[in-house]
């Protein structure tokens, strides 16, 4: 103890000490009050103990005019947390700032947000592996780890048919049990089209790049496809590994070809996917795109599948697409910095596809491309979904970003936070020109495979394509119904559905497509902060939230309340929505919540609360 | 579309300029306008100039700033939220379609109409003194505004509480989102620019009450149902309004001892001795006395 010898003598009562309000400020005149050493670590043991602190979070969400539902969402759970005495607060984050926090820097407690594909099960092995939770990107976001977890996951990969059904059910029933983020509901998606310039909409999902390919095949005259788009976001940005200026990747989808795709049916009424007719078998989930066909062999390790791409394929510059720029893509996906940084960067976007390709073993000298797959054949075809890369426009930017003066954190690659303007890929269109929040122009690409004679693939059939950009779907629909535009690519916010409906009844020409839902709005935790960790907690949580009653109340009832984050297909019987949550029911009726029942379930699991009614937890 | 409605504006805005420049400013003021307006002109160049720029300036820096305040800004839409979120319901439970048209009339028409008409009033008088500090003050609103964009990132109401407050211009009218999309981002809502620069023309119009006594009693209606409209619509915070004000109080006392300081002409003057005088009411920099000058002389009347 240094402190200035008091010039009061004290009087040395250890109660009148404890009459005083502060302890640590008494700490200089107690040191030398208190002479005798066991007095002093008494006090210290006082001391030095933190209490349990009232709980504080902040939700970070969009506002309004990023996505309206998000904030809607985020309102009623700020409502719900604080009827249970958790003092909530709403932080509101631009589209590409909001990303950012959420998926690249972890800077949140909770998020409310959509999960941008999920129409496979696939996708929850990055959502929520151990291995990915430091990682940028789509891939765990909320820093989930759980061993046991870990093998179910790895046990989804690795199985096929009947065995990876069951493999995913086991999968779903440990995720209601630790329910590592909270599925809300998914919402239908509706577009505006007008199909008396082409009546192929209903042929692929408008929320894919096939959706945009064959259109006027089957009749009208479009030459021009003129869409609105109410996220600027694309005329920013057109790199297909930024994940803060990505949704799905719609307009990258088109500029840039996989060796495989998944066709996936345009409206809701459509049983089953719609075929492509190419080399496909009948029930296969992926067709053969820029790879002419693959060959699946099955092996100890996995399996290994043998590529083969269509001959004389070239990028919208005019350089051949070879097996060499396949090769690189992977490479390049696993670590952007092709291990030039020491510092390994995976790519934010497709991590989960291409994370059962062995990349290091890959063979692509031959004509053929061999990929050495540690996982079953659907893991092994869903690698081929990822956009393929022209090794020399991608190589270079392999280089760690510069910033002149400012220390960027390590590993942060040029081909993460270039905006790729132009883009050069080898897809169905290619890019012409842009004005920031104004529009995006596309023109056909007319090398395309798809357009020779012996390939019957869906191909690009208008010369022109052009986004244009409106920010509220109320003007996307004005312009979409004078005649102005031919889609509204973004589907509509829910509020203004019913009143479209009755707009696509009376007007002549336009038609709203229903289509089925590919993303799940959800509530994620921040594992890496207390009390989100504790999955008494998140359960907890998950029993405040009333989805049906918010999918009535945000939604107009335009989306399916959820228990598990994937498809009606998927979903095991016993976790089926029932009317109610059957994993996770609602502590109370109709969205009013019971405090009392919520407060004893916070109690019975190990918290509590102060006089005030606030729940205390160790942060 | 934008077309449509910048056409469909320029026709309504002029017309009520022609209505009351017939009606307020007289015939008398417009015959001297006629003989003396190349001297008038002469001497507001140089603020009109550093207006331009300015103006030119945001248009560009409109598209980083964003970026910018996205790095350093403070965020506080949640600390105002919190503050005053009854406020602004309780604004909208008033609402009924006809205050609607009229304040999305008054945001969108009467705010064009509120900043140019003064530009005419101010002109067609012989002391060009209140049109500069006009120019000058609509200066310094951006370049404040701009500041504070930079440094607080803050979103409107509409855009936490979108069920609650009805964005009811965007979705009455769908179109005039093309308009104020040119101008504005969603982030600069404090302080309103809407507020500030009415907030201007109304303090302004009060100064020269003596010459223009109905236009002060119309600019100081105009500029409250604009404060009010902005609230009203959803788009901007009672916090935006009043700094909204305040902006406008700095500017126009700070436009009051700018204007006349720096003299370009007097300078010509001085350093190009075989010059003209160039035409100008402006006295020489090293005058000893302004403040007389600082309200309109009677001149005018």
């Amino acid at each position: 103890m240094s402190g200035p010898p008091s010039t009061e003598p004290s009087d040395g009562s250890v109660d009148s000490l404890e009459s005083e309000t502060s302890r640590r400020t008494m700490l200089a005149t107690t040191g030398l009050a208190v002479a005798t050493s066991g007095c002093l670590r008494h006090v210290r043991s006082a001391v030095n103990r933190d209490g349990l602190e009232p709980l504080s979070v902040t939700i970070t969400t969009l506002p309004s005019d990023g996505d309206r539902e998000s904030i809607r969402l985020t309102r009623r759970v700020r409502d719900a947390l604080e009827a249970v005495g958790i003092d909530a607060s709403i932080e509101l984050l631009a589209s590409d700032e909001f990303l950012r926090a959420v998926l690249v820097n972890h800077d949140f407690d909770l998020y409310v947000g959509w999960y941008p594909e999920a129409t496979e099960p696939a996708f929850l092995y990055e959502a929520l592996h151990s291995t990915y939770a430091d990682e940028p990107g789509w891939q765990n976001p909320f820093g989930f780890t759980d061993l046991a977890f870990d093998d179910l996951l790895e046990m989804q990969r690795r199985t096929d048919g009947d065995e990876r059904r069951d493999a995913v059910a086991e999968t779903l029933e440990a995720f209601v049990t630790h329910q590592p983020f909270v599925p809300i509901c998914a919402p239908e998606e509706y577009r505006l089209v007008r199909s008396d310039r082409a009546n192929d909409w209903r042929r692929f999902h408008p929320g894919t790049p096939l959706g945009y390919l064959d259109l006027g095949a089957g009749g009208g005259e479009i030459e021009r496809l003129r869409a609105v788009h109410t996220d600027p976001r694309p005329s920013w940005n057109l790199n297909p590994l930024s994940v803060e200026y990505r949704n799905r990747g719609l307009f990258t989808g088109l500029l840039y070809d996989p060796l495989a795709v998944t066709p996936a049916a345009g409206t809701v009424d459509d049983e089953g996917d719609p075929p492509l007719a190419d080399g496909g078998k009948a029930d296969a989930r992926y067709h053969p795109w820029l790879a002419e066909s693959w060959e699946w062999a099955e092996n100890e390790d996995g399996g290994t599948l043998t590529v083969e791409l269509r001959d004389d394929c070239r990028f919208h510059d005019g350089e051949p697409v070879t097996p060499a720029d396949v090769e690189f893509t992977y490479r390049f996906l696993v670590d952007t910095t092709l291990g030039g940084d020491g510092v390994s960067t995976p790519s934010p976007r497709h991590r989960g596809h291409v994370a059962p390709v062995v990349v290091d073993e890959i063979d692509a000298d031959g004509a053929r491309i061999e990929l050495p797959i540690a996982g079953g054949e659907p893991a092994a075809e869903r690698a081929l979904a990822v956009p393929i890369l022209p090794e020399h426009v991608w190589r270079e930017r392999s280089a760690s970003t510069d910033v002149t003066g400012v220390q960027v954190a390590d590993g942060t690659t040029d081909a993460v936070v270039l905006d790729n303007v132009p883009a050069i890929g080898s897809g169905p269109f290619e890019f012409v020109d842009r004005n920031e929040r104004e529009y995006v122009t596309f023109q056909r690409y007319d090398d395309h495979f798809t357009l020779r004679n012996d390939v019957d693939l869906p191909g690009p059939t208008v010369e022109e394509f052009r986004v244009r950009i409106d920010p509220r779907s109320t003007s996307a629909i004005e312009i979409v119904s004078n005649g102005d535009a031919d889609v509204t690519t973004d589907p509509l916010e829910s509020y203004v559905v019913d009143e479209t409906v009755a707009l696509a009844a009376e007007t002549e020409g336009v038609e709203l497509l229903e289509s089925p839902a590919r993303t799940f709005y959800h509530v994620g935790f921040n594992f890496r902060k207390a009390p989100f960790g504790n999955p008494h907690f998140r359960r907890i949580v998950a029993r405040l939230l009333d989805e049906a009653w918010l999918v009535d109340d945000v939604f107009d009832g335009h989306a399916r309340p959820l228990t598990v984050p994937v498809t009606e297909e998927w979903t095991p019987d016993a976790l089926a929505w029932d009317g109610d949550d059957p994993a996770a029911p609602f502590l109370g009726s109709d969205g009013e919540i019971d405090d009392v029942a919520a407060r004893d379930a916070f109690e019975s699991a190990g918290f509590s609360y102060d006089a005030d009614g606030r729940l205390r937890v160790r942060r | 579309m934008l077309l449509q409605v910048l056409v469909q504006l320029t026709a309504v805005v002029t017309l009520m300029l022609a209505v009351s420049t017939v009606v307020l400013i007289g015939r008398y003021r417009l015959r001297d306008t006629r003989l003396e307006w190349r001297d008038r002109v002469r001497a507001t160049a140089p603020i009109t100039i550093v207006l331009a720029l300015v103006l030119l300036f945001n248009g560009v820096a409109r598209d980083w700033v964003p970026d910018v305040s996205l790095m350093i800004g403070w965020h506080v839409t949640e600390l105002i939220y919190d503050v005053e979120q009854y406020v602004i319901l309780w604004l909208q439970s008033q609402a009924t379609p006809e205050l609607t048209a009229y304040f999305s009339f008054i945001y969108i028409y009467g705010y064009v109409f509120l900043l140019v008409f003064p530009l005419v009033a101010y002109f067609a008088l012989s002391n060009t003194r209140p049109l500069r500090e006009l120019l000058t003050a609509y200066t310094l609103n951006y370049v404040l505004g701009l500041c504070c964009y930079a440094l607080v990132v803050a979103y409107g109401p509409r855009n936490i509480m979108p069920d609650l407050v009805q964005p009811l211009l965007y979705d009455t009218y769908p179109q005039y989102q093309h308009l104020t999309r040119q101008v504005n981002r969603n982030t600069n809502v404090f302080p309103s620019l809407h507020t500030s620069l009415s907030a201007t023309v109304a303090f302004l119009a009060y100064r020269t009450r003596r010459i223009y006594p109905t236009w002060a009693v119309l600019a100081t209606i105009f500029a409250l149902s604009i404060g009010i409209s902005t609230m009203y619509l959803g788009i901007h915070w009672v916090i935006d309004v009043l700094a909204g004000v305040g902006l406008a109080a700095v500017s126009v006392a700070l436009s009051g001892h700018l204007v006349g300081r720096f003299s370009i002409s007097a300078w010509l003057e001085n350093h190009v001795p075989s010059s003209d005088r160039i035409g100008t009411t402006d006295r020489p920099r090293d005058a000893p006395e302004r403040t007389t000058e600082s309200t309109v002389s009677s001149e005018d009347e």
